[in-house]
C-alpha cells in the first residue's frame, strides 16, 4: 500500500519504518510556502498552525497518491487529538480517499491499538513486527543523539554550513541501514564526520546556553519555526532542544510511575506552578525550564503555535516564572504569517541580551578574585536590567 | 467571611450550586459586576494578548472581585465531570493562571475531578472546607443540599428557561410561569458555552435580541442528558471536551429531532475547542438543509454587527419557511 506521514522533524525513522513493513512509501515534502497555503485555505480558520501544515502535508500526499496516511492520536484534552478526525473529513470534502490511521495511546485502548497495528503491519507476525520496532528505535535514537550533538558544536563551526552538509550526507547514510550492525557503523562513520569539522576553542566560562521549549510539531520541524536553532546556533549559541521523536516514544511507552527516561523525572519539578498537566506537553515544558535554570542555562526560547491550548497556559505563566528563576524567556507565536526576519530579529535581540546578562554575571567572580569583591547583592542589581527588559520583550 | 465568585466562564451553570453551598455553609457570597466595557478593560490589560476572550474577562472579574474585597475567591479546577472527557486546558490551568496574572488574588480552589454533572462530591470540594476552616461532615452536608438546589435549577432549565431565568427563579422568588413566551413559526437553535451566550459582553445579549425578532430560541442546556447522549455512538471520534460535545450532540439533536430551522454557533476569538467543534457541525450536518452560521466575538466587536447578521440570517430563513414551507 502506498503510504505516507506528517514531516515532523527528521523522517528517517518514519521512512525505514514504513518500508521494512512492506509498504510503498510517499516521501512527504518539508512544507513550503504552498504547503502552507494549501493547508491554510482548507483548514477551519482558528485551529492551530501544526494542524493547518499537516492539512497541506497530507493534500500533497494526497495528490501523490498515498492511499494511507499514518498519524498519531491523543486523548485529550489538546486538540491535537481532534486532527486526524477533521483531516480525514477534509480529505473527504476535497474528494480524495485517502485513509488516515491513527495511533491512540495502546494503554487508553489496547484492542484498537492492535487492530491498527494489523491495518499497517501487512500481514506480518508478531516477531518481525517487533524486530522492525526495534530496528526503528535504535535508528532514530542515534539520529537523535547525532542532531543534539551537531545542536551544540554547529555553534562553533569555522566554516559556515560544514555542519548541514555533513548531516544531510549522515541523513542519506541512515536512510540506506538494513541491520542494527548497520546502524552502529554509521553512527560511528558520522561521529567521526562531526569532530574532523574544524571548531572555534571556546571556553567553559564562554559558552551561552539556550533551551528551547514548547509545542512538539513547532520545536521539530524546522521550516515551521524558521530555522530557530540553525539561526542560535550562527550567533553563535549552543542549543538543546527538548523534544526528539525518540524521547516522544520513550516518554509514552515507558509507564509514568519509572523515574526513567527523563522527561519523567522533569515533570515533578514544575509540580509547584503546574499540579496537572494540561492536555499538551505544557507540565513537562515548565519542568524543562526548571531544568535550564539549575543547569545555569542563559535563556529559555519558547515557541508555540497561535493560541495552542496548553502553551497559552504556559505563556500566561512566564512573565512570573522567568522573574522567579531569573531567567529570560522569550516566547514566539507561529503561523503562517511569521516571516524568518522576524524570527530573526527576535533571536539577535534576546541573543544579546544573554550574552550580556551571562558577562555581567562572570565579572563580579572577577572583581572578586581582584579582591575587589562586591558581594552578592551587586551582582544580583546587575541582572536587573536584563530581566526586566525580557519580560517587557516577551510578546 | 465574605466569598467572592467571578461573574464568568461556568458561573452561569454552576451558581445554584456554589451559591447555595456557600450560603448552606453559612459565608457570605460576593458576586462581581455584569460584564461591561470598562470592567472588561481591566482583565485585558493584565492577561497575555493572545490568550481567548473569556479568560480575560475571566480575570477582569477577579480583579472586580479584589476591588470589592472579598476574603476568597472562589476558582474551581475544572478537569473532569465525565470519564474520558475532559475540559478545555486553560480550565485545568486556571487557578495558576489566575494567580500569576493577579498576584494578590486569594483563591480558594475546587479541584473537580469526578463523574458527576453537578461536580458536588465531597472529594472535590475538600481543599475548600480545609482552607475555610469547615469540617468534613458541614461540607457534606451542604453539599447535599446545594446538589438538591442545583437539580431543581436543572430541571426548570429543561422546561425551556435560559438559566438566568431559572437562577432568579431559585433565589428571587419568581414564578417559572412568569417567563412563559408565545411560540413563534421559527425556531433557531443557539450553539454557544454558557460564558458565550449569557455574558452579557460577549453575547450582547442575543437571546433577547432573536425573541425580539419572532424567533424562538434552545440553547444545549434546554435539553436533557438523555438527548444529550441519544447520538454519541454515531461519532467518528468522540469529541472528548465536555461542553464542547454537549454543543456537538446539541446541534444533532436539534436538527434531528428539534426541527430547528437555523443554526447559529456563537464563539470568541482565539477558542480552541470550537475550531474543532465548528468545523465537524460544519461537515456532519452539511446535508441536513439546515443553515449554519458562526457569530465570532472579541473584544472589538460592535454590536451593530452583531444586530445585522442575526437580522439577515432570521429574515432569509423566515423567507426560507414561507416560500417552502
Amino acid at each position: 500500500m502506498k503510504v505516507s506521514f506528517p514531516h515532523m522533524g527528521c523522517v528517517t525513522g518514519y521512512k525505514r519504518l514504513m518500508e521494512k513493513l512492506g509498504h510503498e512509501v510517499i516521501m512527504p515534502q518539508r512544507p513550503s510556502q504552498r504547503t502552507m497555503e494549501l493547508g491554510v485555505k482548507y483548514s477551519p480558520e482558528f485551529i492551530c498552525f501544526p494542524f493547518k501544515v499537516m492539512m497541506g502535508t497530507y493534500i500533497e500526499c494526497a495528490e501523490a497518491g498515498a492511499e494511507m496516511i499514518v498519524t498519531s492520536g491523543g486523548c485529550g484534552p489538546c486538540r491535537a487529538g481532534m486532527y486526524p478526525d477533521v483531516h480525514q473529513k477534509v480529505l473527504e470534502e476535497l474528494g480524495y480517499s485517502t485513509k488516515v490511521v491513527v495511533f491512540d495511546n495502546m494503554f487508553k485502548d489496547f484492542k484498537a491499538f492492535y487492530h491498527k497495528v494489523l491495518e499497517v503491519t501487512n500481514g506480518k507476525n508478531i516477531a518481525d513486527i517487533l524486530q522492525i520496532a526495534v530496528f526503528t528505535y535504535k535508528l532514530i535514537k542515534r539520529m537523535d543523539t547525532l542532531e543534539k550533538k551537531m545542536k551544540i558544536q554547529r555553534a562553533y563551526e569555522i566554516h559556515s554550513g560544514d555542519y548541514n552538509r555533513a548531516w544531510n550526507k549522515i541523513v542519506k547514510m541512515f536512510e540506506k541501514c538494513e541491520t542494527a550492525h548497520d546502524i552502529k557503523a554509521a553512527y560511528d562513520k558520522a561521529n567521526a564526520m562531526f569532530d574532523a569539522i574544524p571548531r572555534k576553542k571556546v571556553e567553559e566560562k564562554d559558552r551561552i546556553r539556550v533551551g528551547i521549549v514548547g509545542e512538539i510539531y513547532v520545536i521539530m520541524e524546522r521550516t515551521v519555526n524558521k530555522n530557530v536553532e540553525e539561526i542560535l546556533n550562527g550567533l553563535g549559541v549552543e542549543v538543546e532542544n527538548v523534544q526528539y521523536i525518540s524521547d516522544w516514544v520513550e516518554h509514552n511507552i515507558v509507564p509514568q510511575w519509572l523515574p526513567f527516561p527523563k522527561s519523567h523525572r522533569i515533570c515533578k519539578k514544575s509540580d509547584e506552578v503546574a499540579p496537572l498537566n494540561c492536555g499538551g506537553h505544557d507540565k513537562e515544558n515548565m519542568g524543562w525550564v526548571f531544568d535550564f535554570a539549575e543547569r545555569g542555562f542563559d535563556g529559555v526560547v519558547h515557541l508555540m503555535p497561535f493560541a495552542c491550548l496548553p502553551e497559552l497556559v504556559n505563556l500566561g505563566k512566564f512573565p512570573t516564572i522567568s522573574e522567579r528563576l531569573n531567567l529570560p524567556v522569550l516566547s514566539l507565536s507561529l503561523d503562517e504569517q511569521m516571516g524568518e526576519a522576524h524570527v530573526k530579529t527576535r533571536l539577535e535581540a534576546f541573543t544579546d541580551l544573554c550574552r550580556s546578562k551571562h558577562m555581567a554575571k562572570q565579572r563580579p567572580i572577577e572583581n572578586h578574585e581582584q579582591g575587589i569583591g562586591h558581594g552578592e547583592e551587586p551582582r544580583e542589581k546587575a541582572n536587573v536590567p536584563g530581566r526586566a527588559e525580557m519580560t517587557g520583550a516577551r510578546i | 467571611m465574605r466569598i467572592g465568585i467571578p461573574r464568568a466562564l461556568l458561573f452561569q451553570y454552576y451558581y445554584p450550586l456554589w451559591r447555595s453551598l456557600f450560603e448552606h455553609l453559612g459565608f457570605e457570597v460576593v458576586l462581581s459586576d455584569k460584564s461591561t466595557k470598562s470592567l472588561v478593560q481591566k482583565g485585558i490589560a493584565v492577561t497575555v494578548p493572545e490568550i481567548c476572550l473569556p479568560i480575560k474577562i475571566y480575570n477582569a472579574h477577579v480583579i472586580n472581585l479584589i476591588e470589592k474585597g472579598v476574603d476568597y475567591i472562589f476558582c474551581p479546577r475544572f478537569v473532569h465531570i465525565e470519564k474520558g472527557y475532559w475540559f478545555c486546558p486553560k480550565y485545568i490551568g486556571l487557578p495558576e493562571l489566575a494567580e500569576m496574572t493577579i498576584p494578590e488574588a486569594k483563591l480558594l480552589v475546587a479541584e473537580v475531578d469526578c463523574r458527576r454533572e453537578d461536580t458536588a462530591k465531597l472529594k472535590c470540594f475538600l481543599p475548600v472546607a480545609k482552607k475555610l476552616g469547615v469540617t468534613k461532615g458541614q461540607m457534606k452536608a451542604a453539599l447535599g443540599a446545594a446538589a438538591a438546589d442545583f437539580a431543581y435549577f436543572r430541571k426548570l432549565c429543561k422546561m425551556g428557561l435560559t438559566l438566568d431565568e431559572a437562577a432568579s427563579v431559585l433565589f428571587e422568588g419568581k414564578k417559572a410561569e412568569d417567563f412563559a413566551l408565545p411560540e413563534f413559526d421559527t425556531t433557531i437553535g443557539l450553539l454557544g458555552y454558557v460564558y458565550n451566550v449569557y455574558d452579557p459582553f460577549i453575547s450582547m445579549d442575543i437571546i433577547k435580541k432573536l425573541r425580539a425578532l419572532k424567533v424562538n430560541v434552545i440553547t444545549f442546556d434546554m435539553l436533557t442528558e438523555e438527548e444529550l447522549h441519544r447520538y454519541r455512538k454515531t461519532n467518528t471520534r468522540d469529541i472528548f471536551w465536555t461542553f464542547a460535545d454537549k454543543l456537538y450532540q446539541a446541534a444533532h439533536v436539534m436538527i434531528a429531532d428539534k426541527k430547528v430551522n437555523g443554526l447559529i454557533h456563537i464563539t470568541a476569538f482565539g477558542c480552541g475547542p470550537d475550531s474543532v467543534v465548528g468545523k465537524e457541525i460544519e461537515h456532519d450536518f452539511a446535508g441536513s438543509g439546515v443553515p449554519f452560521m458562526t457569530l465570532r466575538i472579541d473584544e472589538h466587536t460592535g454590536e451593530n454587527h452583531l444586530q445585522t447578521r442575526i437580522e439577515a440570517f432570521t429574515d432569509m430563513i423566515k423567507r426560507k419557511i414561507r416560500k417552502c414551507g
